[in-house]
């Protein structure tokens, strides 16, 4: 069904991906990109530095996946383990003592894949971290049972999500730094300026007059500092490292100019305690301590906005029941979603949610798919129906049997497309991360001529000093790395809101440049299912016999159109007659007795073959054909008796949707294999001009060619398998939710319903990502292009002001927080389709 | 994180013990090594002042004396500067403009009564260790003045006793400091008072603002 195309091929190389932690800029990520794709038997490495994720091809023969540990770890980062460790909260009863709570652990502590167990007597629980991978929840309260005490039933959301709670602890570490900086900071830089701002209303305390105390005042600079560098100590760690091993990074610059800071207001201290009390002019503790405080305060900020960029991938994840409702020995028991295996039988009521996917074995019911489709009319399910995963069971109370559990329910493969997607770079990330590289030595340098060209302009060791440590503090290529990933990670992610998977972030931007679409017409513009349009009737038949002996002829037909005959009499109510005699005649129709007469149904040539006169229904047979339907001729008795016409229907959305389109200057073109003449009708109906008929399927894909050949951007919808290669040759391939696995595997969107509304969204999604992106990487580049040479002391050599490092240090702040705050605001794009 | 947090938790300690501890009294502690250098350098022009109960530090010229206690409990000045009225009435001083007290017999008294402590020393009195005694008591009055390399003792009303930090690099090794106004009010024309420079001196006001101020100068190289 619809979801099945998202399983991977194996390949003869694996693909792994890695959670990578210490990271701080895009100039870090391509280290690692680097390195690991220097190791013998890496195919491929890349690095996003926004989803914090290393994706690596490579041969197991060669290279195993310690080896991409070691490499990272020597490098200055870390890999964190992807575990799937759960944490879980066990109520217990029958402890009488503190005994028995040691004899619980030492139980639980035993049981393969717990790896840290503490049990409270006094709230009578017990708190288990485990592998589920390893051991399942009912062992552990089995073993609870065992030692002979009562596992009562588990609190609700006791199960807890690893990553959330890292990046939750991530955010809350960076903000404890940045409040123990921001402590020492104001009093520090309170202290330092104090001094020369008059006006300020508390005055300096007398034991810290710099005039008076001057080796006081400076030690208690230290004092202040001291506990900043602590707090920003990785920043060191991280950027010497890099540097040593000529990589510098962000970290280096921040390392390289809070220390220049550091290092030569601790000499102006020696100064001081020699005697030399001017050297209190020379103390800049504060500006190391305070640059420390603002990226203390931009990485907070940035931390936040980055867990929001990924806020569509935990929606979808939220959607997930915790527990199911499974039959066992005749029993309904409640068990944690994890438990339940494929076979199982599950009992889902009315307004509940579908636990896993699975086929109904007994009951009727609706169910809104919405949520996974965006679908939002409810669907008719009853036996040997599929239901998914996190739909929502509307009226009936159905029993289903699961057949997919885990990570290969429709949910779960969706939340694996649009993580990959999100972690996938788009060829503008790639180019922005080949200048983050170089970005920084680049930067060392400017910040070493700087410099140099001050102290040779006969500027003080302090002037010059400020200016170096401005330089490298100001450019940052924070923003730079997040331009681009983080409107990735909203835009895929606002795409899976509206049922639109985009497989990567290429299809995303090349998306924005399309300006030909070609769409399939069969189960694309059209349902692809035929249906009786106009029955047209000789002298002496009614429609509804006319109907009925045709459906009665054709019950059974595995044509296409005679099943539509059939479903047309169906919806009709009409009771089929059963045939004494049923011939089919290939290529032309069918030959039937029912009731004792002798009839034919078919197409023109079957007419002809039995010279039955058209001449009653000629002008009528003509209209039909003119309106691209298909009219099946019927003849009793060797005399025409009527005309059944049968006609693919176009989709509610289409003509709105192609309209749409060319609205947004777009050239819509419609590509089938049927005649000219159907085509046309077809093609007329929805507003297209641009019609390729006749088309084989094989040579779809060379009509795309074509297109492509005259300098167009050509995207192609479709549904079918004969769909596949066009939709691969296509600069982006679009696939309907409706169509084939194949189709959607070939495709590089993926339209989870069938409404065509949603390709103008696909496009206006992709143009709003690119504007996003671009607007990010203006002002990132803007901003560092502007910053360095303000930074340099360019415009003080004009008379201008010259940047206090501390100003550059709040700035380069700023730029990551605009960057991301920019990206968000993608989250309130809505589809424009008035 | 332990480690961090014990760190952070010394740096908060640290600062108040800091704050009292008298080792990091850099000025403090080098002012007193400086004006034993300039007691050493003045020779025979540092005698004890018995009427007074204090010690005092004579010009070269024997125009002017800088006065410091040996017994805060005894003086009525603690540190005081004493000079020759003569020049100012050359001047065109009107004595009876000057403020009460101002003027004893031919001389002008400018100083300030820090306290009553009684004064108590571990080894010999002698004029270093009275001034040590300035400094451990009432070090605010002991400052540090950049544009001259000078220490100086605050005697009040903007009149100061200054010394260089270091006499082999400095010209004025000692310097009486005469807050102007009090004389300009009672008629002193300042280029005509021989023997004091009127001279504009750059300092922090009480803000800390940069400022320049008018002072009388008496400097001497004693050197």
């Amino acid at each position: 069904m619809m979801f099945k195309h998202i399983e991977r091929v194996k390949d003869l190389m694996n693909k792994e991906t890695l959670k990578i932690s210490g990271m701080t800029c895009a100039a870090c990520a391509q280290r690692i990109e680097k390195a690991v794709g220097k190791i013998d038997g890496v195919a491929s490495a890349s690095v996003n530095f926004a989803t914090e994720k290393l994706s690596v091809e490579f041969d197991d023969q060669k290279v195993s996946k310690d080896r991409f540990r070691e490499t990272i770890e020597k490098i200055g980062y870390g890999i964190q383990e992807e575990t799937v460790k759960r944490n879980v909260t066990i109520p217990i009863g029958g402890m009488t003592c503190a005994a028995c709570a040691q004899r619980i652990e030492k139980a639980l502590g035993k049981t393969e894949g717990v790896s840290r167990v503490s049990v409270n007597f006094a709230t009578e629980k017990a708190t288990v971290e485990y592998d589920p991978q390893r051991t399942k929840l009912s062992a552990l309260k089995s073993t609870i049972e065992k030692a002979g005490y009562k596992a009562l039933e588990i609190e609700k959301k006791a199960a807890v999500d690893e990553d959330k709670i890292r990046k939750q602890k991530e955010i809350k570490t960076l903000w404890t730094k940045f409040i123990v900086s921001a402590v020492f900071g104001i009093p520090l830089l309170y202290l330092a300026m104090g001094s020369m701002i008059w006006w300020l209303p508390f005055p300096i305390p007398a034991f810290l007059e710099p005039m008076q105390y001057p080796l006081t005042y400076a030690i208690v600079q230290i004092l202040l500092t001291l506990p900043i560098v602590i707090a920003g100590h990785k920043f060191y760690s991280v950027g010497f490292k890099a540097l040593i091993q000529r990589s510098p990074n962000m970290d280096s610059l921040i390392a390289i100019g809070t220390s220049a800071a550091i290092v030569y207001s601790l000499y102006s201290v020696y100064q001081i305690s020699i005697g030399n009390f001017g050297a209190v002019e020379g103390l800049y503790f504060e500006t190391a301590g305070v640059i420390i405080t603002l990226i203390l305060l931009g990485k907070s900020l940035e931390a936040v906005s980055k867990s929001k960029t990924s806020d569509a991938i935990k929606k979808l994840m939220g959607l997930a029941p915790k527990t199911a409702i499974v039959i066992q020995d005749g029993k309904e028991i409640e068990l944690p979603i994890d438990e339940v295996e494929i076979g199982d039988v599950i009992v889902v009521k009315p307004g509940e949610k579908i636990p896993v996917d699975g086929e109904v074995l007994e009951g009727n019911t609706s169910i809104d798919e919405s949520m996974l489709t965006g679908e939002s009319m409810p669907i008719d399910k009853k036996a040997g129906d599929k239901v998914y995963a996190a739909s929502i069971n509307k009226n009936g109370s159905i029993r289903f049997k699961a057949t997919k559990v885990g990570g290969d329910t429709a949910l779960a493969q969706i939340i694996k497309l649009v993580e990959d997607a999100q972690g996938s770079k788009a060829p503008i990330a790639q180019m922005a991360d080949i200048v983050s590289g170089y970005f920084v030595p680049i930067v060392c340098a400017i910040a070493v001529i700087a410099f140099i060209a001050w102290m040779i302009g006969g500027q003080t060791l302090i002037f010059s000093l400020t200016i170096f440590i401005a330089v490298l503090v100001i450019a940052c290529p924070c923003a730079l790395g997040l331009a681009t990933p983080t409107a990735i990670m909203v835009g895929t992610g606002k795409g899976a809101e509206y049922g639109i998977l985009i497989k990567g972030g290429e299809a995303l931007e090349t998306a924005h440049k399309i300006n030909t679409i070609v769409f399939d017409k069969t189960g694309t513009i059209t349902e692809g299912k035929p249906e009786v349009t106009d029955i047209i009737t000789a002298e002496g038949i009614t429609e509804e016999r006319l109907l009925q002996i045709a459906a009665s002829a054709e019950k059974g037909s595995e044509h296409p159109l005679g099943e539509a005959i059939v479903r047309g009499a169906e919806k009709a109510n009409l009771q089929m007659l059963k045939p004494d005699k049923f011939e089919a005649i290939p290529g032309h129709g069918i030959e039937v007795e029912i009731n004792g007469s002798h009839t034919l149904i078919g197409n023109r040539k079957l007419m002809d073959l039995r010279n039955i006169s058209m001449q009653e229904l000629e002008k009528e047979s003509d209209r039909l054909a003119g309106e691209g339907k298909t009219p099946m001729y019927i003849a009793i008795d060797n005399r025409l008796s009527g005309i059944i016409a049968v006609a693919d229907v176009v989709k509610e959305s289409s003509a709105k949707a192609i309209k749409k389109l060319q609205s947004m200057g777009i050239e819509v073109a419609m590509i089938t294999g049927d005649n000219r003449k159907t085509a046309e009708a077809i093609a007329k109906q929805v507003g297209i001009t641009k019609v390729l008929a006749e088309v084989l399927p094989q040579d779809k894909s060379n009509e795309v060619k074509k297109l492509q050949a005259e300098g167009k951007k050509v995207s192609m919808v479709g549904d079918g398998i004969n769909d596949a290669p066009a939709l691969a040759q296509a600069d982006i391939g679009i696939a309907i939710g409706s169509g084939t696995d194949v189709a959607m595997e070939s495709a590089d969107i993926v339209l989870m319903r069938s409404d065509l509304m949603d390709v103008p969204t696909a496009i206006q999604l992709s143009r709003s990502t690119i504007r996003n992106i671009k607007q990010n990487l203006f002002w990132a580049f803007g901003y560092n292009v502007l910053g360095i040479p303000i930074a340099a002391g360019v415009l003080y050599l004009f008379g201008g002001p010259l940047l206090n490092p501390i100003f550059a240090a709040a700035a380069m702040s700023m730029s990551s927080v605009s960057v991301l705050t920019n990206a968000l605001r993608l989250k309130r794009f809505k589809p424009y389709h008035a | 994180m332990k480690k961090k947090i014990m760190l952070i938790a010394l740096a908060i300690t640290a600062i108040p013990i800091l704050a009292a501890c008298r080792q990091t009294d850099i000025i403090g502690n080098t002012s007193i090594k400086s004006f034993e250098a300039v007691i050493q350098a003045g020779g025979g022009s540092i005698a004890p002042d018995d009427q007074i109960g204090g010690w005092a530090l004579t010009a070269p010229d024997g125009t002017s004396r800088f006065v410091w206690s040996r017994d805060f409990s005894k003086t009525e000045f603690d540190i005081m500067v004493e000079t020759d009225v003569q020049p100012f009435i050359n001047a065109g001083l009107d004595k009876s403009k000057l403020p009460d007290g101002m003027v004893s017999g031919d001389k002008i008294v400018v100083g300030t009564d820090l306290g009553s402590d009684e004064l108590k020393y571990e080894g010999d009195t002698t004029p270093i260790a009275s001034y040590e005694k300035i400094v451990e008591l009432y070090r605010e009055y002991i400052g540090y003045h950049a544009a001259l390399d000078h220490y100086g003792v605050d005697l009040t009303g903007g009149n100061m006793f200054e010394w260089a930090k270091d006499m082999r690099k400095n010209d004025k090794d000692i310097v009486f400091v005469l807050d102007p106004e009090v004389f300009l009010n009672a008629g002193v024309d300042p280029a005509k008072v021989e023997g004091w420079l009127f001279a504009k001196v750059s300092k922090m006001d009480e803000k800390g603002r940069p400022v320049e101020v008018d002072k009388f100068l008496k400097p001497f190289d004693i050197k």
